[in-house]
Parts: C-alpha cells; structure tokens; sequence
C-alpha cells in the first residue's frame, strides 16, 4: 500500500510538472502571447496583466519559474482568472462541491443499478430480458451523454416542466429552512445526475453483467452448487462476491469516465461545476482556470484511484497477501 | 446386499452447441445407457479416460446437468432422483451425496477462507452454529493432515495437494451416504496417493459412507478398491471384482487400458491403445471400440454388444463385458507343447528316449494384439518353440491353436491358409533371403507362392509393405540385389516380406541380434510401430532382456525347455520370482535403471 | 459444462455485420457528401431559422445554411478525424507496445510506468488544456487526440508481443540470428495484425466521440463543420428547447454520431468476439 501511495504521489508531480511545462514548450508560446500586445489573445486590462506576469514570471529563469509554481501549487495559490479577474483556488473551491454532489450522486447510482442490474442480467444470461438490456446498455453508453441529456432536457425540462431547465439551485432564492435548500438543489440536480447515471451505467451493468458470467462458469460456483446451497447464496454470497472484484478495481477508471461525463452535462445544464468552469474558461482562453481546473480534477481523480485500490485490497484476499 | 445407490440406464446427452443448429444435429451423448450398483459400505471406482463420461456420471448424480439432459434412474436408497427440483436435488446435495471434484485447486471461493467454506454446508444443511461448525470442520480437517494455518488460510495459499485434502474434508463434513471422489488424489505424490485413499476408506466406513472414486488410473485405483466400473465413450464396457480385472481383464479396451499406463513399476516405453477417443457427438456405429479394437468383426461395425456375463473368467464374482466375442480372444495359444530331439539331431519318435527334450511341456498364450516375448538362453528351446509356434516343426506333443483352430488337426490346405495369417521373421536375414534376388522380388515372393492377385497387385502391395518398414518405394530399389544391401535393411526387407501377406501375427526370432547397437532400437521400434498400427500379435523370441522389455505387453522365461516365469513385463522386470530371471536380469548388458 | 468450448455466439457475428453496415453507409454518404447534399454547406442559402420544406429538407440554422447539407458534409469530418486520430493512436501505440513487449528489461518498466501514469489521468480536462492551448485546427484535434489516447493500445498490444515472444518459432528465429527487425516485422506483426485491427476500430470511435465532444464544448474548428459542431451552435441560440426547431436541428446530427459511434462500437464487438478464440488459446 505505501508502494502505492509513493506511485500516485509521484503521478501528483508529474501532472504537476505536465502542466507547468506544457503552456511553456507548445508551439505559439500560448502564455507569452496573454502578454503581448500584438496578439490576439493579449489581456487588456492591466491589473489582470500585471497579476499573470507576476504568475508565470515568463522573464525569469525556468527552474525559478517551476519552484515559483510549486510552492505557489501546494499553498493553494493557482493564479487569477483572466475573465473573472478572481484567484483561480476560489473558483475552484467555489465549483468542486457541486460537480463532487453531481458525480458522487451519479456515481453511487450507477454503481448500484449496474450492480444489481449486471448480478441479475448475469444470473440469467442468454434470457430475453439480458439480450435487451445488454443492447440497451450498448446503446446508451455509446450515445454522446450531451445527447442524451438534450433528449431528456426536452422531454422533462421543456415538455413537461417537470424539472427545472438549468442551473444548480434557483437563482436569488432565499432558503427558509436547511430542508428547502436541499429541496431546491435536489431538484436541480435530478435531470443531470439522471443524465450522469444513465451515461455511465451501462459500462458498469456490461462489466458485471460479463465477470458474473465468466464467474458463474468457474468450478467453485459448480463445487458450491454440489453442496446444496441455495440460489440465493449461490448468487449473492459467492457468485456477485467475486464479480465484484473486477468492478471495484474499475471503479477508479470509472470516476475518469464520470468527470467526463460531468464536464459536458455541468456544461449542458449550466450546472455551477467544474465542467460548466472549464466551458466557460474554454470560451475566453482563460488559461490559468483551466490549468488549476486540470490539476483539480486530476487530484479528485487520484484520490479515486487511491480509494479504489485500497477497497479492492479490502476485497481480495489473493492481493492482500502476495 | 441391497444396493445404497442404484443408477440404471442413465443417459446424459448434452444439446449440441453452436450455430450450425439444426434439429438433427447429434447431441453429445456424455453417458449412454448405463447401469451399476452401489452397496452401502463399499468402495466402488469408475475408470475410463478423459471424456469417457466418467466425470458426467458423477455430476448427474448430484443433479448439476440441466434437468432435461438426463434420462434414466437414478435411485438413493430406493428413493428416485431423476426429476427432482433444484429444491429436491437442494436436500440430496452434500447431505446425502457429497463430491470431490477432480479440480481441486479451482473449486475453493478466492474470497473465503477455507474453514468458513468447509463449514458452509454444516451451517446450512445441519443448522449448526458457527462455532460447531467451525470445530468439526477443524476436527476432520485434522484428520486429513491439516492444520488450524491451512484452514485459517484462503484458497491461493495452499498448495494444490492440500487443497486437495481441503477439498476432501469438505465433502465428507456433512458425513454423507455416497461420498464421490473425482481423481482425489491426482495433486499428490504416488506414495501419498495410497494413504490418502486408505485414510479417505477409513472415515467413509467410520461414517458409514460408501465411496465412488472416479479415475483414469484402472491400475492404481483397482487395488484400492471392490468393484471397477470400465467407462468408454460414454458406455460401460465391462465391470467386476476389482482384483479380478486387475489380474485378467477381459474387454480388449480394458485389457488396453491397463497396458497403457505405467505404474511404478513399470520399466516398458508407454503402450497406447491406437487412436484416439471417439467424437461424443458422433460415436461410431456398433461397438463403440471398433475401430481401435483389434479382433473387431464385421458384426462389430454394425452391432451394438450388450453388457452380459462373461465366460472365460473362472472366480464366482460377477464379471459382465460388453463384446460380441465375449472379450478378449487368444490368437494362439499352445497347450503341454513337447518337442524332442534324438542325440544325432534327428527328429525323435519317442521323446522319452535318450534324446535331448528342447520343449517340455509348454503352455502359450497369445492374446489380439498383444507383444510376448520368449526369453532365454542360447539353448533354452526358445527358437524350437518358435518354429513350432510357426508349423516349421510338427510337436510330439500338445497343440497349437490359431483363432481357436488346432492347426494340425487341419487338413494342408486348411493348413496353409492359416499360416499365411502366421508370419515368421528369422535371425539372420543373410541366410533367410537370397542374395541373388531383387528386393521387389523377394518381397512379392510370399504372394506369388500362394498365388494372390496379379503382377500389378502384388507389385502395389509389396511397395506398401517396403513403405510400412520405412525402405524406399522406387523401382532403383526394387531392383537392388539383396546382397548389396546392409544388414538392417535386409532385415526391413525381411520384415516387409512378412507383412505382404498381411498377417495376424508375426513371429520373430532374434530380429535384431545380427544388427548394431542403434539398428537393433530402430528395428524394434519399428516393430511395435508396425505391430499396435496393425493391431497384430507379435511373438518375439530373444535373449535379451533389457531389449524386449521396451516394447513387450509380458514376458515368458525359459530356461531348459520349460517356461519358468511368465508375467506381466512391468512386474517380470521389477519383481522376478524366479532365480534364472534375476540372473538374466543381472547379465542383462545395457540395464539402466 | 466447463469443458465445452463454446462456439463463437450468433449474436456477436450478427454485431459485426450491422456494425459493418451501418459503417459502410456512413462512409458511402461521406464520399458522395458533394453529390447528395443539396448545398453548399457553408452557403447562405435561405432565411435564418426557416422550418424544413421542399427546398430545405432539414430547415436552415440561425445564419441560413442549409441543415441538410450541414449533416451530409459533417460526416466527411467525423470520419477524416476518426481515421487520423485511430492511426496515430495505433500507430504511437503499437509501436511503445512492441518495443515494450519486445526489448523488455528497464525500457520495458519505464514505458510502462509512463502508460500507467497516463492511464490514470483524467483525460478529458487534459485534453480540454491542450486544445486550447494549441488550437482548433483539425489537425491539432487528431494530433492531442492521438497523443493522449495511445497508452491504452501501448497496453494491449505489449501483452500480445510478450505472448508471441516465447513461442517456440520466434525463440528459433533468434536462434538464427534473426534481428529484432526482422522478427517483429516476419514473425510479430502477423501475429497482432487482428489485435491492431480491433484497436483501430475502437480508436475510432473514441475519436468521433472527442471530437464531438470538442466541438460541444467550443472546441470545434468553425471551418470544419461536424456534427458535434452543429449541435453546439443548435444549443447556442437561446431558447431551443422550448421551440420545435431542436427536432431537425439537434436531433439529426445527434443521431447520426450515436449511430456511427454504434457502428464502430459494434464492429470493434464482434471483432473482439473472433479473436477471442485466438486470445485464449495461446
Ligand atoms: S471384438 Fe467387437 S465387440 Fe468386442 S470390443 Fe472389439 S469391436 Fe467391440
């Protein structure tokens, strides 16, 4: 486990590292050109200049430039936001909660239909209601999640009115009680969380659908159904217990694919996320948003990975002591 | 005794699989149609290969196929399993029959510990509390020789024997009446191997527990058990008292299958039976071990054999095979042989005279199939013996049987043709094939002298038989002198000459002793080769050992006219009762143990 | 049974062969795309926003282009850039695979190390920065694109390499003195050719989906129009959803990636399904 850890820090440096030095080295020098005033994409107002000058400290030695940018890293200091002229750590601390509410929310849903969805679909492999749901599942997973988050938008948001169209919470709104405020945001969250789950569920449903059966075919599932067990033991207790194994050890790729999900979803229902800030720091070359947006979310993901593997230990006995 | 277990007429055919799918396409029928017995308390083995449905069978018996692909009866003490709900089957599982899988080191749950699996079923069917459990799990665990770590420890910690013994100690915990052991002992070494089986008989009969074991080894499982059941190709070819079958197996296949692995002891090169295991989709018509089978019979090809009592097994216990020839047939056999000669070499008419006896009173069996080998000494009477086997020399006494025909009480004619089915190959092929001939000649000779086929037949058939013994097939060679060849070669002409005549059995006198070192292995190989391709007898005659030993099914010591020892090679070679046998053994050159 | 090997199931051939289809249709209307579409694309031929009629199949979007002919001439991009990025991808791909599985020793682990890290990352944030950084171009989308999703390919076709390696005839083939260039391209490349085959297909599909994916999130190069594109500027225009328009705006294009996507996903199925036999007997 420490052997672990030690990996994934050295992955933090490297993505540290990456984002340092690749605005410096790409071609058409992305960072000089904020700065100069011949370029399209120079910052006019000289405040926000002055604060990425003294960010990047293009005129300095490289190596200062990293350890400026290190410590400047670990201390929380990301640099300003172009467009919103704020610290680029406020921002993100003002998104992450909410596109760490829409995944987690999305996520555990996912992981739970799939679960239960792939032990049953597994179980009764070759039935009708496996082949449709296995199509489904193809389907649905490859459809772009934008996609089908329109189609539902139309359908819930604009057609019935059910569920607002965009945003996290009602703007402006003043919460009586704790109870509206979850209310108000849970209804926000409805549709995109719907989107997320239906998006990334079916590779979870395809994953454990696929190791229930490979683990349905395995000699213990036949010695434990020699010894009389009953279905239900058969099913839960032996079969779903190994066809978990491969599915936490996804898990963590899976967070991958639910942030990507999340960033066009947060982008499609204006929903105040990471995602949503990334669209909008994407429209206005806002460089410094979308670097420390990177280093966030790859923490977020590391940390994932980290959780992963070690439930995964938790649950196989044969990688706990090798 | 009434039986515990009584299976009759069980079929598991499975649906074929694949694309391809059409109502007619053959099922694979797994087990076809078989019956046997388990008596409460005894210990019974079903042998057979891989595939021949053994491992089926027992999984019928716990119920695990799909319901409709079993059809027969199968019956726990007069109780019918067949068609029984997984509810039913639910209360007969591990309970009441318990299995063993041959597949030990996969048939543990990764993610458990092996106590807590071992204790499953205790907890489920007997409703005992963990800690019970848990203690007579522990308790029986410790009687297969493990201990408190191995069962503290998951599946992958373990080796594959103790695994095994796992394995065993969860199948006998719910203390079951019919205990199905599928080669349990396959993970350990041979000395553990017996143990373990008596160690597994021992708590079967404290428990009451009777014991089927499932093996490919007819050898090693027959003297651990009472009963054998002989699988093939999904049906039951022959079944009796273990010792028995052991001691004289009746159906050829068994008679095969017991030749074809080696046990301990076993110094010979390993005896396939030739070719393989039958498609199960499609088995071949009539006999299902036609087309390995080397006494088959047109009726053979055609007509199923039914299980019945066999004849030609002396003891009281109940041998049934099923063969239409009632079992394995002898090809020749030779009853109180005598054969003397008169002090000046002639031919004596008295052999209580003062000539020399060469053969005295020899009895000879050579089954289908079979390799024996006469062993000893130079004046042993082994080479008299063989020529005559052969009809070279007429006995003084006793008789010579081919295919259950006295050959002299034949008329010559009837005579003749036997012989042409008994091919004799002699020591020194020098002497035994003109020089001045060709090579083609020498070899279409046979045929012409019996007057079969025409010129281009009997050239077609002469280049198969120079083929069969790996000598080139071209006219060049066909035209070759004798004498320009080399001693080995002449000798594969030799051989070739015999086979022309497609013969049922070869005789052969000291093949290989003219030849060098490495000619004489080829040869012999070659031999063999020819022989199990053939599926013939071969009857070799020679002084060494060490040579025959490589390719003989038994071996027959004679020293001074008599047979001294005949056995089993494995066992001649390992064990030698007699002392002339050790000494052969002992000045046996090239014996490399 | 555990025993019986089952044969290749109906259904994965019956993937293969719609996938293909579905496939060639696509391909079909992308080469034709000049020929069948009624337009210019990028023409201003009609009222903004008009609804479909005769003249205009589909309606015109919010500057008068025609939508059909938007849709027809979309497919041209989603496939130039899938065939770009899935050979790159591929190529970069296999090429750290082989080396990898072939050299072996320390080049081995620290290839490998590097494809972990990558694996790990979140790409799409990554993939976000890059394109910005560098650029809408078509080209600069296949390259980042190419760039960030070999390792996966790396993955696979090492393990494959590795497995070849020890067979008996490339190990003779060394004996003879056979260089590594030669083995890889004689003995290797044969061996893993279906393997690179079925990663294409795969590579392919990502890339029409992150392209898509680029152009929704602002990303897309205007001069190119995809249909990720189109459906970015559908959802520009206020409103949308509240009207009818998304009906022959959005849902077009947003069908024909799914179903391309499918068509990919699909074939990449029932390739996988005819090298599963190969996979597991070696
Ligand atoms: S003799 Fe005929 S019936 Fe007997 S085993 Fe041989 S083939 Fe079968």
């Amino acid at each position: 486990m420490v052997r672990r850890l030690i990996g994934y820090l050295l992955t933090l440096w490297i993505v540290l590292t990456a984002n340092f030095l690749l605005p410096r080295w790409l071609p058409g020098d992305p960072l000089s050109a904020l700065l100069d005033p011949t370029s399209a994409s120079y910052v006019y107002d000289a405040e926000v200049r002055a604060a990425l000058a003294a960010y990047y400290g293009l005129d300095r030695p490289l190596l200062a430039q990293y350890g400026h940018y290190l410590s400047g890293a670990l201390t929380g200091d990301l640099g300003r936001s172009i467009r919103l002229n704020r610290p680029v750590s406020g921002l993100i601390g003002a998104h992450l909660p909410w596109t760490l509410l829409l995944t987690l929310t999305a996520l555990s849903l996912a992981a739970v239909l799939g679960l239960l969805g792939g032990a049953l679909a597994g179980w009764r492999r070759g039935s009708s209601a496996d082949k449709v749901l296995v199509t489904l599942s193809v389907v649905i997973s490859n459809a772009p999640v934008y996609f089908v988050g329109t189609l539902l938008l139309i359908v819930f948001g604009a057609r019935l009115r059910w569920l607002p169209l965009a945003g996290g919470r009602t703007p402006f709104a003043t919460y009586p009680s704790l109870l509206d405020a979850a209310r108000d945001i849970g209804r926000h969250l409805v549709l995109p969380a719907l989107t997320l789950t239906l998006a990334t569920m079916g590779s979870q449903f395809l994953l454990v659908r696929n190791s229930m059966v490979t683990v349905l075919g395995e000699d213990f599932m036949l010695v434990a159904r020699a010894k009389g067990l009953s279905s239900g033991r058969l099913k839960w207790v032996h079969a779903l217990r190994n066809a978990l194994l491969p599915f936490v050890a996804h898990l963590a790729a899976h967070a991958g694919l639910v942030i990507t999900g999340a960033v066009f979803i947060e982008t499609l229902f204006n929903y105040p996320g990471m995602g949503r800030l990334i669209f909008e720091a994407v429209g206005a070359r806002d460089y410094p948003v979308l670097q420390g947006a990177f280093l966030a979310v790859s923490t977020v993901v590391l940390g994932a990975n980290l959780l992963a593997d070690w439930v995964n230990q938790r649950l196989d006995p044969r990688l706990r002591h090798v | 005794m009434s039986a515990l277990l009584s299976v009759r007429d069980l079929h598991v055919h499975f649906p074929a699989v694949g694309e391809h799918q059409t109502p007619a396409a053959a099922a694979t029928r797994a087990v076809d149609g078989i019956s046997f017995d388990l008596r409460a308390g005894e210990t019974l083995a079903i042998v057979g290969e891989t595939g021949s449905g053994k491992t089926t069978i027992g999984r019928a018996l716990l119920g695990l196929h799909p319901p409709a692909s079993v059809q027969g009866s199968i019956r726990l003490q007069g109780e019918e399993l067949v068609g029984l709900d997984e509810t039913g089957w639910r209360a007969v599982r591990w309970q009441r029959i318990a299995m063993a899988v041959q597949s030990a080191g996969t048939a543990f749950d990764p993610v458990y510990r092996i106590a807590a699996q071992i204790a499953e079923p205790l907890r489920v069917h007997l409703h005992l509390s963990a800690r019970e459990a848990d203690a007579r799990a522990m308790a029986l665990a410790r009687r297969l020789g493990l201990t408190s770590r191995h069962l503290r420890a998951y599946p992958h910690q373990l080796s594959g024997g103790e695994k095994q013994r796992a394995m065993l100690a969860m199948a006998l915990s719910c203390e079951p009446e019919v205990l199905i052991a599928d080669e349990p002992t396959s993970g350990q070494d041979v000395l553990s191997r017996a143990q373990l089986v008596a160690l597994l008989q021992a708590i079967c009969c404290e428990q009451g527990t009777s014991l089927l074991l499932i093996s490919h080894d007819l050898a090693a499982v027959a003297q651990l058990t009472e009963r054998v059941v002989v699988l093939y190709a999904g049906k039951l070819i022959e079944t009796g008292d273990a010792a028995e079958i052991l001691a004289s197996p009746r159906h050829p296949y068994t008679w095969g299958l017991l030749n074809a692995y080696p046990t301990m002891t076993t110094a010979r090169d390993l005896r396939a039976i030739r070719g393989s295991l039958p498609d199960p989709s499609n088995p071949p018509m009539g006999c299902r071990f036609h087309p390995r089978c080397t006494q088959a019979v047109a009726r053979c090809r055609v007509e199923e054999p039914l299980l019945a009592r066999s004849t030609g097994v002396a003891s009281g216990g109940e041998r049934l095979i099923a063969c239409h020839l009632g079992g394995l047939q002898a090809l020749l056999e030779a009853t109180a042989l005598r054969k003397a000669f008169r002090a000046n070499g002639q031919i004596g008419r008295r052999p209580a005279d003062d000539g020399v006896e060469a053969v005295r009173d020899v009895d000879l069996v050579v089954w289908e199939g079979e390799v024996v080998a006469v062993v000893g000494e130079t004046g042993s009477g082994k080479t008299t013996l063989g020529r005559l086997l052969v009809g070279q020399l007429v006995p003084d006494a006793g008789q010579v049987r081919f295919e259950a025909q006295d050959l002299f009480g034949l008329s010559t004619a009837a005579r003749k043709r036997c012989y042409r089915r008994i091919q004799f190959i002699a020591q020194d092929p020098f002497d035994a094939i003109s020089p001045r001939l060709s090579v083609g000649k020498v070899v279409r000779e046979p045929l012409e002298v019996q007057g079969i086929g025409t010129d281009d037949e009997r050239q077609a058939r002469a280049r198969e038989a120079l083929d069969a013994v790996s000598l080139p097939t071209d006219e060049g060679f066909l035209g070759r002198r004798a004498h320009t060849l080399s001693g080995g070669q002449l000798q594969r002409v030799a051989i070739a000459r015999a086979l022309v005549l497609d013969p049922k059995l070869l005789v052969a006198d000291e093949p290989v002793s003219m030849l060098d070192a490495s000619e004489q292995a080829r040869v012999i190989n070659l031999l063999k080769d020819i022989q199990s391709a053939r599926g013939m007898g071969l009857l070799i005659i020679s002084h060494d050992l060490a040579l025959v030993r490589k390719i003989a099914d038994r071996i027959l010591v004679m020293q001074q006219g008599r047979i001294v020892e005949a056995g089993p090679a494995g066992r001649v070679i390992s064990a030698p009762q007699h002392a002339y046998t050790r000494a052969l053994l002992g000045a046996a050159p090239a014996f490399d143990w | 049974m555990r025993s019986q090997r089952q044969p290749q199931p109906k259904h994965k051939r019956g993937a293969l062969v719609f996938g293909l289809t579905l496939l060639a249709s696509v391909i079909l209307v992308a080469f034709a795309a000049p020929l069948l579409a009624p337009y210019d694309p990028h023409a201003f031929v009609g009222r903004p926003l008009e609804r479909p009629s005769p003249t205009h199949r589909l309606g015109t979007n919010d500057v008068g282009q025609d939508i059909l002919s938007e849709l027809i001439h979309g497919a041209r991009i989603s496939l130039i850039v899938a065939l770009g990025a899935s050979v790159g991808t591929v190529a970069l791909g296999t090429l750290v695979g082989a080396v990898a599985g072939y050299v072996g020793g320390w080049l081995d682990s620290l290839l490998m190390r590097g494809v972990d890290v990558m694996l790990i990352l979140p790409r799409l944030p990554l993939l976000i920065l890059l394109a910005a950084f560098l650029g809408t171009g078509l080209g600069q989308t296949v390259t980042v694109i190419a760039l960030l999703f070999w390792p996966t390919t790396a993955r696979i076709i090492r393990a494959q390499v590795q497995m070849v390696r020890r067979r008996g005839y490339v190990q003779m083939a060394r004996g003879f003195g056979g260089g590594a260039f030669h083995i890889l391209i004689r003995h290797i490349l044969p061996e893993i050719g279906p393997l690179i085959a079925s990663q294409l297909v795969m590579a392919a599909g990502r890339a029409v989906v992150l392209e898509a994916g680029l152009a929704f999130l602002g990303l897309g190069n205007p001069a190119a129009k995809s249909w990720g594109l189109m459906i970015r500027f559908a959802l520009n225009l206020p409103g949308l959803l509240l009207t009818e328009r998304w009906l022959w705006w959005l849902l077009p294009p947003g069908i024909c990636i799914t179903l391309l996507i499918l068509a990919l996903a699909y074939v990449g199925i029932g390739l996988e399904a005819s090298l599963q036999p190969r996979l597991e007997g070696v």
